[in-house]
């Protein structure tokens, strides 16, 4: 992936550009992939981080400093989708037998 | 160039392969931690764009609030929500759909490296949390005002499905 783009390296941002690109693709493999709906979430997570580092390097290439707000306003959104995600996260897993939180011995990595 | 090239090239990898090993790794805590390795490298990677205070967001924010809620989460679920091996069909159906992404997204890039002369590096802007927050307050006020009504919704959705369960199946 990296050799033909390396040959005009001339721009660490078109690194950078590659880099957000596969982080993207790594995400939506994740979600497709994984059944755990925690899993599922930090996929999620991780393809707006590569839509906000598309947005910093736009930034970076403009000059201007409207990307830098656009990427604070994602930083946001994954915080509420974070939260509802993880609710629903554990709605999901209440129904489960072992899924009282008060039982001693539950809390465990 | 060059100088600039060796910090970015290394938090690009680290970034890299902690997205990788989110995906990959099966248990849920190792996978978070992966997070927020990931985070941090996505947070140099800010830096070295000249962006500090996102870089300073994404640590205090993303590192230290979402991805230490999502470790405690993952420490409440049973088991903590370990999970099967995914199937040959899943697995197929997964790496297909990245693969696709991963190309409609890299070829308008390769067409873009291609094209005559490399382009020659911006200068530094020089970003100042000053001129941040004259774009924050003035053209872009609206949808940062509405981040506020997006955070409420949020919290009462999170209350709402954490409280609606447990009134019914008591019978």
């Amino acid at each position: 992936m990296t050799g033909p783009l390396n040959a005009t390296v001339a721009a660490p941002e078109l690194l950078v550009l590659a880099t957000s690109a596969a982080l993207f693709a790594i995400g939506v493999t994740g979600l497709l992939l994984r059944r755990n709906p925690m899993a599922v979430l930090m996929s999620i997570e991780i393809m707006l981080n590569a839509g906000n580092l598309v947005l910093v390097l736009a930034a970076r290439a403009r000059g201007m400093v409207d990307g830098h707000t656009g990427a604070l306003l994602v930083l946001v959104l994954g915080a509420a989708e974070a939260v509802i995600g993880l609710a629903l996260a554990l709605a999901f897993f209440r129904d489960r037998p072992a899924a009282d939180v008060d039982t001693q011995g539950e809390v465990h990595g | 160039m060059a100088e600039r090239m060796v910090p970015l090239g290394i938090a690009c990898a680290v970034a890299l392969l902690t997205a990788l090993g989110v995906v990959v790794v099966r248990r849920p805590v190792h996978c978070a931690f992966l997070l927020l390795l990931h985070s941090l490298s996505l947070a140099a990677l800010y830096l070295g764009l000249s962006a500090d205070f996102v870089a300073m967001g994404q640590i205090t924010i993303y590192s230290g609030a979402i991805v230490v809620l999502f470790l405690f989460v993952v420490l409440l679920l049973p088991e903590a929500g370990r999970e099967r091996p995914a199937g040959a069909g899943r697995v197929l159906l997964a790496l297909g759909g990245g693969a696709v992404i991963l190309a409609a997204l890299l070829e308008p890039m390769l067409a873009l490296s291609g094209s005559g002369e490399p382009p020659a590096a911006p200068p530094d802007p020089g970003f100042s949390v000053a001129g941040l927050a004259r774009s924050l307050f003035g053209p872009q006020l609206v949808p940062f005002e509405l981040t506020a009504v997006l955070l409420f919704v949020a919290i009462i959705g999170g209350v709402a499905l954490w409280n609606r369960r447990p009134a019914e199946p008591s019978r």
